[in-house]
């Protein structure tokens, strides 16, 4: 099943919480929408399944208008952020009741039902817990009791509201393998929502960046991480190192220093972003760049150190490999391998 | 300038570790006195006038208790405060379970006034309440030449009886549940839509379960106040004997007219509705904390 979603627009009171997205979704695709809390995404994802109604703008499933039909006949599959359980059902109620509250004509028989949500018990590895109540349960299986609860009506979409928000960090990294092996497995035409780089990057074919209830850029993980199409993608998508620059007459200064590097069309007061990793080091004079070495930690592979750049001394953060040993005091000089120069001092 | 940091964490550490020290070594003699005084309090107050009830009640033996009671006029007042409550509750049930429902789920203009509205009548003076009614329907009211000419008994009849209580008693339902939905917020029934159940389906199996407990409280307050409703009642009914005295009215008039052991005989039953209550409410707040307890995200 495709989503198409056109000119969107949301409305709290005076507030845009949406403004005018557009989103297509391939038939089986898993998109990861992106973005910091408050972007919308929540409003999106309600707006798709029927829950919340938008002021103007589109939504349609295979073509076909959704917004004539209620949650109810929609189809979706809706995994929410606090799982909404019903918290006085049990595990195997909770799982059965999608599938109870059927139009009597195509409601399935007891046998049916219980089969059926044994498998999809099964699916989530949770068949054991099926006599126990939500409260028993801990984060990570409930979250996965919502998501066997939501798969049990065979929606024809499923949307996952930032579904491992609330666990630790052990427990998301798996989640996140198993639910691409899930999609993998039943390829259900899918929007998983999270505020997390790493997580949208890792789980998702595709990743739609949102902020203030615009979308700033689709891609594929690669795509935006490489090729941030704005200076706020770029900062919220992997760590970078930014500096205020000015351009002028194709020249970019930092302060007064000029830094003999490409200004890639922008003008005017702009921001220079490099990531931490694309920082090169070298002697004093080979790099546009000066500094000195204020304190070095190593991890792994990498050492980072904070270089206070010379001139006004600020701080940057830079990863580099450990087969150039870096000292506290040392003098050196920064060449940034791959940047970005975005205009605009917002 | 310099500044002297006094309260480093250690000195507030033992300042406290001091304090609770001390609340442990309360000389026995201060808390003997504090315990002491609340007992008394509660003896003077509570427990005495409830055995002086019981104990004039029976005052002439069993068998005159048990007469009194089973007076027509008795009777009568026993049945008309069982009818009125029953329906009172009933309608508070559904009022107050609509209006829970409108404020805790939904936003919309105007829900603060009805929030105030809802708390009207425990504001506002029995009596007033009462002749709230009276004005309305009352010969000289706004509704009583109409009724009137129509031969409908509205005043010192059942039925402003029965207004008039589920006026006074309307907020118990409410009150109870408003804060109860608005803790649990509306995603458990937004899942359940989204399942595709219908909203009367949703109600019943996801709203109801969640909120039986503070219901059954809401109910049980509602329906003592309603037994016991002395003032609002007092102003719409009319005392007429054996028709229109509900329990608390008919202990009044008994009393006045110096038939002590009927009067406590009555007012017997409306002590043992209220033990009752006490009892039954105890046991509901253990389930109503029970039922909340586990939420660990
Ligand atoms: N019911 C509401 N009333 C008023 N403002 C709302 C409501 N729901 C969301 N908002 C606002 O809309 C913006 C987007 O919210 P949301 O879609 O929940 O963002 P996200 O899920 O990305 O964190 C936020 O600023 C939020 O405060
Ligand atoms: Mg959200």
């Amino acid at each position: 099943m495709t989503i198409e979603v056109r000119n969107i627009v949301k409305q709290y009171g005076a507030f845009k919480a949406l403004d005018n997205v557009d989103l297509r979704v391939a038939d089986g695709e898993l998109l990861a929408l992106l973005g910091p809390s408050g972007s919308g995404k929540t409003s999106l994802l309600r707006i798709i399944a029927g829950l919340d109604w938008p002021d103007a703008g589109e939504v349609s499933f295979d073509g076909e208008n959704a917004l004539a039909r209620g949650a109810g006949e929609r189809h979706v599959g809706f995994v929410f952020q606090h799982y909404a359980l019903f918290r006085h059902m049990s595990v195997f109620e909770n799982v059965a009741f999608g599938l109870r509250v059927q139009p009597r004509a195509v409601r399935k028989s007891e046998a049916q039902i219980r089969a059926r949500v044994k498998e999809l018990l099964d699916l989530v590895q949770l068949d054991w817990l099926a006599n126990r109540y939500p409260s028993q349960l801990s984060g990570g299986q409930r979250q996965r009791i919502a998501l066997a609860r939501a798969l049990a009506i065979e929606p024809r979409i499923l949307l996952l509201d930032e579904p491992f928000g609330a666990l630790d960090a052990k427990v998301r990294k798996e989640l996140r393998q198993w639910l691409r092996t899930l999609h993998e497995e039943i390829h259900v035409t899918s929007i998983f929502v999270t505020h997390d780089q790493e997580e949208a990057l890792e789980v998702a074919n595709r990743v739609v960046v949102m902020d203030k209830g615009k979308i700033e850029q689709i891609g594929t993980p690669g795509d935006v991480y490489d090729n941030p199409a704005t200076a706020f993608v770029h900062s919220f998508i992997g760590e970078s190192i930014v500096l205020p620059v000015d351009v002028s007459g194709g020249q970019v200064k930092l302060g007064h220093r000029p830094l003999n590097i490409d200004a890639g069309g922008a003008v005017g007061p702009s921001k220079l972003f490099v990531r931490r990793h694309d920082m090169q080091i070298g002697p004093v004079g080979e790099g546009a760049l000066e500094g000195t070495v204020r304190r070095v930690r190593t991890f792994g592979p990498i050492q980072r150190a904070d270089i206070a750049l010379s001139g006004d001394d600020t701080l940057v953060e830079i990863d580099a490999p450990r087969d150039r040993p870096l000292t506290a005091g040392d003098a050196i000089s920064l060449q940034p391998r791959r940047y970005r120069i975005f205009a605009g001092q917002e | 300038m310099t500044i002297t940091i006094i309260n480093s964490p250690v000195t507030v550490e033992r300042a406290q570790s001091v304090a609770r020290q001390d609340l442990h070594t309360e000389p026995w003699l201060v808390r003997g006195i504090i315990i002491g005084v609340a007992v008394m309090f509660l003896t003077v107050f509570v427990v005495l006038p409830l055995i002086l009830v019981f104990s004039e009640a029976l005052s002439k033996g069993v068998g005159f208790y048990l007469a009194a009671l089973a007076d027509s006029e008795a009777l009568s007042a026993i049945w008309l405060t069982l009818i009125t409550a029953v329906i009172s509750v009933s309608l508070n049930l559904v009022f107050g379970v609509a209006a829970a429902w409108a404020v805790a789920k939904f936003e919309f203009r105007g829900k603060t006034l009805l929030v105030t509205l809802i708390d009207l009548p425990f504001s506002v003076s029995p009596v007033i309440s009462g002749l709230v009614f009276v004005l309305l329907f009352g010969a000289q009211g706004f509704f009583g030449p109409w009724l009137m000419s129509h031969g409908i008994n509205i005043l010192f009849a059942v039925p402003a009886i029965v207004l008039a209580t589920t006026f006074v008693t309307f907020p118990f339902v409410a009150r109870e549940l408003i804060p109860l939905m608005q803790e649990q917020g509306s995603q458990e029934e937004e899942a359940a839509i989204s399942l595709g159940a219908s909203g009367w389906r949703t109600f019943v199996v996801v709203t109801l379960p969640n909120i039986k407990w503070g219901l059954l409280y809401g109910v049980l307050l509602c329906n003592a106040r309603a037994m016991g409703e002395f003032g609002a009642v007092s102003v719409v009914s009319g005392h007429i004997r054996g028709e229109t005295n509900t329990m608390p009215l008919l202990v009044e008039i008994l009393y006045n007219e110096y038939q002590l052991v009927a009067s406590f005989a009555i007012a017997s039953l409306l002590a043992l509705l209220a033990l009752l209550t006490l009892i039954a409410k105890t046991i509901l707040e253990g389930q109503i904390e029970e039922g909340q307890l586990p939420r660990d995200d």
